[in-house]
């Protein structure tokens, strides 16, 4: 090693020493704590070291009805989330009145507590006196039990989750939006290009890299959901039986409530390596492109 | 550049998983601290000190403990000052005591319900030797209490914000339909075919679906669960779920839904009556525009036998100093002597834990004129708390609670739904 590379260790050493302890330990630590049979977090006693917790986590219907939760939630929480927040971007950005207001609005439950706007939800959907059913009543629909019913449980969660995570999506969009050369749109007014056709070829094509960047870090955030199940179930995880339930939501109840700290550390890694898979599949394209690139130079 | 690409993928994956960090913990120390009590009682030599209690009580409750200890920490002659660390809400503490249990970094002293501790029993302090040599009236604290903290072979506390469940009531309504206060299963039933009938809404609610079940297999003379599992796979048994589902399932008696608790539905006439805490009657609105109605309170009914479900937690030692141990102590005392429960029930609502608080005249003049605090009064003889002294027993409340709902919903037979919840207990501690 020579010296301007110890330099430059030595700089990030701060970081690297906080990243070890913090994220790499603990980490680790979780890994093996999921292999310990009847680990105890009070002294760190375990009965063996096996299969036992996976074995055991896989068993359990309410792992799996966990699973199949959170997996349809990432489908639809993402998705929704960046077409309706690139719509709303592109209408933010052109020439309308009260532009700041509505940038302001828009921006307003990213910057609440999530227990807050769970309480307003709570509200909206009330069955026998919400916001929601009583809009609903106009058109004959309803009453629907948002959230006494168990069937529904998973639709509102994903209403109030999509609802919740456009702002931040609006917000960098729009960031997206006003990088884009004006020049692209006015040539596009030279040639009358139609406007759809000016959103597909022009400003898509333009925020590709932003989208890719709103779509990985929606789902890494829409597999760790909790607290939108949290607030808007009331401390609960559906309104019968955990009919909402989501990964992190059981990994947290085995930890606090039923202390089998084995099995939710087992569940910890899964969702790790599934969270590692996804964001795998989610670089192929980009990687694939890169390797075209350079075979054609 | 591969090895980029891979250093990459693992960041991101940690960006994920860093909830894993909330799992970490240290699982060092295993030493055991049930000091043996100091032989107090002869001569204390308390030296000055500080301890830490950590409590999940807020708004007025808090400020009553707040007036408490004050009054102790300037009224004690060793110099002891308590310092109180509001937690938040009960869930908060138990999770922060867990965390704190593992990196052995415990308060001296704590408020607690025996199932946060299961899992570390043996680090709170045994206050047997305490109670033997420095506690000249346990005797006169509520038996339910006393068995409660004997539960774990030791005495592992003393009882402080202690609640019952009682029935609260539309007496208003009670009254129109020429219904009365029920004292039993068929005066439930009864009122509950009335109320439907009439009203069309339902009768009755519990808003803790597992401490009705406990409640009502005891009030059938039976018995709910234990260390071995589910002890309720009798005749009884399948007798009370037969009682039980047949509520339910006639629409006498619904779930509390998309509800917190009862006192919004009871308040907004959208039930006749519920099963809640004492504690909750200050939720209860009767004053709301057009739906105004006189409240009602009255014990659980009972069956075979009466039983009353007892809530609330104790305050428990973890201190390892002995000093510290001491002073904690005086300061358990201090909290559980007859002038402080009957403040800490006056200012709260909570219900005084001994015998002869109920019966002192001041006690007695504010029960004249709070109806709650009577009712509660009038069922203390057979209160009862839930076995909680063993692994498992906090999932199983959640597995039956839920367990319960879905049943429920499903709108199971009574042998179905025997069969179900003796499973869920079963496999929780199999």
């Amino acid at each position: 090693m020579n010296r301007r590379s110890f330099k430059g260790y030595a700089y990030l050493a701060p970081v690297l020493v906080i990243m070890l302890v913090f994220t790499a330990y603990p980490l680790v630590k979780a890994i093996f704590m999921s292999f310990c049979e009847n680990y105890s977090i009070i002294n760190g006693s375990y009965k063996g070291i096996n299969l036992e917790n996976y074995k055991d986590l896989f068993d359990d219907k309410l792992f799996i009805r966990a699973l199949g939760n959170t997996t349809l939630y990432v489908a639809f929480v993402v998705p929704l989330s960046v077409v309706i927040s690139l719509i709303i971007a592109n209408l933010l950005n052109s020439h309308i009145k009260f532009q700041g207001l509505f940038q302001t609005l828009y921006f307003l439950p990213y910057v609440t507590s999530v227990i807050a706007i769970g309480v307003v939800w709570r509200w909206i959907m009330n069955s026998n006196y919400g916001l929601l059913n009583y809009i609903l009543g106009f058109f004959g629909i309803g009453p629907i039990g948002w959230l006494s019913d168990p069937k529904y449980s998973m639709t509102s969660l994903i209403i109030f989750a999509v609802w919740k995570s456009l702002a931040f999506n609006i917000m960098i969009f729009l960031a997206a939006l006003q990088g884009i050369s004006p020049d692209l749109y006015a040539a596009a007014r030279v040639d009358s290009t139609p406007r759809l056709r000016v959103f597909f070829k022009i400003t898509v094509p333009a925020m590709m890299p932003i989208i890719a960047y709103a779509f990985i870090m929606g789902i890494i955030n829409a597999f760790k959901v909790y607290n939108e199940v949290f607030s808007l179930f009331n401390s609960k995880a559906g309104p019968v039986n955990n009919e909402a339930i989501t990964i992190v939501y059981y990994i947290y109840d085995q930890f606090y409530n039923n202390y089998k700290y084995g099995i939710a550390a087992a569940g910890s890694v899964v969702l790790f390596l599934l969270i590692m898979l996804f964001t795998m599949i989610q670089r192929l394209p980009g990687r694939i492109k890169a390797k075209k690139e350079a075979a054609q130079k | 550049m591969k090895m980029k690409r891979i250093m990459a993928l693992v960041m991101a994956s940690i960006m994920g998983a860093s909830l894993l960090t909330a799992c970490g913990g240290s699982g060092g120390s295993t030493e055991t601290t049930t000091a043996a009590a100091a032989a107090a009682g002869s001569e204390k030599d308390i030296q000055p000190t500080t301890i830490t209690f950590w409590h999940g009580m807020n708004n007025k409750q808090e400020q009553s403990l707040t007036e408490l200890t004050e009054k102790f920490n300037a009224e004690n002659e060793y110099g002891i000052t308590v310092e109180l660390v509001n937690q938040g809400s009960y869930s908060d503490l138990q999770t922060k005591l867990m965390a704190n249990a593992a990196a052995d970094t415990l308060p001296d002293i704590a408020q607690a319900y025996n199932n946060y501790f299961t899992d570390y029993v043996d680090k709170v302090v045994a206050l047997d030797d305490f109670v033997k040599n420095d506690y000249p009236d346990w005797d006169d604290i509520l038996e339910s209490y006393r068995t409660e903290n004997s539960e774990y072979g030791k005495i592992t506390g003393v009882p402080f914000n202690k609640s019952t469940y009682l029935f609260f009531y539309n007496k208003t309504m009670f009254d129109e339909l020429g219904l009365e206060a029920p004292k039993t299963w068929d005066d439930l039933q009864h009122i509950g075919e009335v109320i439907l009938e009439k009203k069309g809404l339902a009768a009755i609610g519990y808003d803790s679906m597992c401490d009705m079940l406990e409640a009502a297999l005891r009030q059938h003379g039976e018995q709910y669960v234990d260390e071995t599992g589910a002890l309720f796979n009798t005749d009884g048994g399948l007798e009370t779920l037969e009682f039980i589902m047949n509520m339910y399932n006639s629409g006498y008696a619904r779930l509390v839904g998309e509800d917190n608790y009862f006192s919004d539905s009871l308040s907004n006439g959208m039930i006749g009556g519920y099963v809640g805490s004492s504690t909750g009657v200050s939720y209860i609105s009767t004053d709301i525009e057009g739906k105004e109605f006189e409240l009602g309170v009255c014990p659980v009914v009972g069956d075979k036998t009466n039983a009353a479900y007892n809530a609330g937690t104790n305050i428990v030692m973890f201190a390892k100093d002995a000093n510290n141990q001491k002073a904690a102590w005086e300061y358990m005392k201090f909290m559980t002597s007859k002038e402080s429960t009957i403040k800490w029930a006056m200012d709260t609502g909570y219900l005084p834990i001994r015998t002869s608080a109920y019966e002192s005249d001041e006690y007695k003049a504010f029960m004249e004129g709070d109806i709650t605090a009577q009712a509660a009064y009038e069922q203390a003889p057979y209160g009862f708390v839930s076995k909680a002294s063993f692994t498992g027993s906090n999932e199983i409340r959640n597995v039956v609670s839920t367990t319960l709902n879905e049943l429920i919903t499903d709108k199971a037979d009574a042998q179905t739904a025997l069969d179900t919840l003796v499973a869920a207990v079963n496999d929780v501690l199999k």
